[in-house]
């Protein structure tokens, strides 16, 4: 519950904060290594990818990389239908686990994690991943 | 009367138990949803019935299909 207010309050602060555009697509290399940071430091966190500008997958967990960059497309797009004008994070908790994405420095994340994650936790971490590495490629 | 540590372990104890039982009520009361976070700190939440949530939970799923199962850790 908590957490859930937090993740509600803090967005307006985070949407507030200039983000910088990445001037270039960050490299696979650098998208593997954050990807690595988070997956190690998210216990709970079952699979995530990283998406460049175009949509594409720099890097994602598991040996489906077109499947993330397919299935993120999806909820990405059903996200921007939902009101008609783009998102910059979705939340979706469902019995199976909780679905995360995010966008951030012309780049977008998404990620799954088991029930009850911490979503402030898992937002901000996956916003961090997202500034970090447009900063590396602006 | 009782032993100091004693006092101490029981009030431990009872806060556990505590805990324990606000994550029981949280597991059982908590139902899907789905958020949307928009610019400027809007929020809206999409019930699963509606048009616009029922494709949120479909494109989740497909997510949650393609992540697998849980990771072992070493």
């Amino acid at each position: 519950m908590i957490q859930e207010a937090r993740a509600r309050d803090t967005v307006g602060i985070f949407a507030d904060m200039p983000d910088a555009a990445a001037a270039t697509a960050p490299s696979g290399e650098s998208a593997e290594a954050v990807l690595a940071f988070l997956t190690e430091m998210s216990p709970d966190l079952r699979g995530a990818a990283v998406l460049g500008p175009g949509g594409e997958v720099l890097a994602a967990t598991g040996e489906e990389p077109e499947r993330w960059g397919e299935d993120a497309a999806a909820l990405l797009a059903a996200a921007d239908a939902a009101e008609e004008r783009p998102v910059e994070q979705v939340h979706i908790a469902t019995e199976q686990g909780e679905v995360f994405a995010i966008r951030g420095g012309g780049l977008a994340a998404v990620g799954v994690t088991e029930r009850f994650a911490l979503a402030s936790l898992m937002l901000f971490d996956m916003r961090s991943m997202l500034r970090e590495l447009a900063k590396g490629a602006a | 009367m009782q032993k100091p540590h004693r006092i101490l372990l029981d009030r431990v104890s009872a806060y556990a138990d505590e805990a324990a039982a606000y994550m029981r009520r949280r597991r059982v009361a908590r139902r899907p949803f789905a958020r949307l976070y928009y610019a400027g700190g809007r929020s809206a939440d999409h019930a699963q019935d509606s048009t616009a949530g029922a494709e949120l939970f479909v494109a989740a799923g497909r997510l949650i299909e393609v992540a697998g199962p849980k990771r072992a850790r070493g």
